[in-house]
């Protein structure tokens, strides 16, 4: 079995427009597609689809996964975030290798902020 | 950096969370195939290469937080044929779910170990640009 790549990554939302607002505006995700129940942001390398599971009489249920979106300065995004009214959870994390900064969007599913500084075991950065 | 939102960049991994790091090794690692990356950190954060994504599989309950599993398809993974993939793991005794064509692309739903449903994804009709996945 070729497994290829990712297609997309998903959450799920149970108010598109607040997800579009969130995603495209706060967090400045190009879109990609949008229709009634779903809408498709580049986030990075991969497509996020933000869908209601409502649409198909599926139950919403937050995503625990943490979807870790790299930036250039998680300090400097944070505090843009929290200017936007975004709550985190605790403060930045400065681990041996990487900053984090964990929160949520409108629906409850969890993010992080995260920058690697430290090069990988095998000698790359990041 | 107002401009261009935060500043995002990339997705650098998406927690998978899991209850047994050794079934779940087995899953991602032999069943599904996907390489496992040689800068995985800890035997309880093992992180897989997915094409374009680093999947960490990770026990929630060793970084103190509860576990509960993926909503069904938070991860689609872009197979070259989704009913010979299907028939594959259910060789290997997996539950895999009906295969469905939504009329632009082919999935079937299998759940890991731990109860994460991942999807087996492959989109067969052109994007509207006219580009082909």
């Amino acid at each position: 079995m070729e497994l290829q790549k990712v297609d997309f990554v998903s959450v799920l939302t149970q108010d598109i427009a607040r997800a579009k607002q969130f995603y495209g505006e706060t967090l400045g995700l190009p879109i990609e597609g949008e229709s009634e129940h779903d809408l498709e942001f580049t986030l990075g390398q991969v497509t996020l689809d933000v869908f209601d599971p409502s649409s198909i009489g599926q139950p919403f249920a937050p995503s625990p996964a943490g979807i870790a979106i790299r930036v250039p300065d998680v300090a400097a995004a944070r505090a843009e975030l929290e200017e936007k009214g975004v709550e985190f959870d605790g403060e930045i994390v400065r681990g041996d290798v990487c900053d984090m900064s964990f929160f949520r969007d409108p629906d409850g599913n969890a993010l992080i902020l995260h920058h690697r500084f430290a090069p990988f075991p095998d000698g790359r950065m990041p | 950096m107002s401009a261009e939102g935060v500043g995002v960049e990339r997705v650098d991994y998406i927690r998978v969370p899991v209850t047994d790091i050794d079934a779940a090794n087995h899953f991602y690692g032999e069943l599904l195939g996907l390489r496992k990356s040689p800068n995985s950190p800890h035997d309880d954060w093992v992180e897989y290469e997915a094409g374009n994504v680093t999947l960490a599989v990770m026990t929630p309950h060793t970084h103190d937080y509860e576990f509960s599993a993926l909503p069904p398809s938070t991860i689609a993974l872009r197979v070259t044929d989704v009913a010979a993939a299907k028939a594959r793991l259910e060789a290997a005794r997996l539950d895999v779910g009906e295969l469905w064509d939504s009329g632009a692309c082919k999935g079937a739903g299998v759940s890991d170990p731990a109860g994460n449903r991942v999807l087996l994804h492959r989109r067969y009709a052109a994007y509207p640009d006219g580009s082909l996945p």
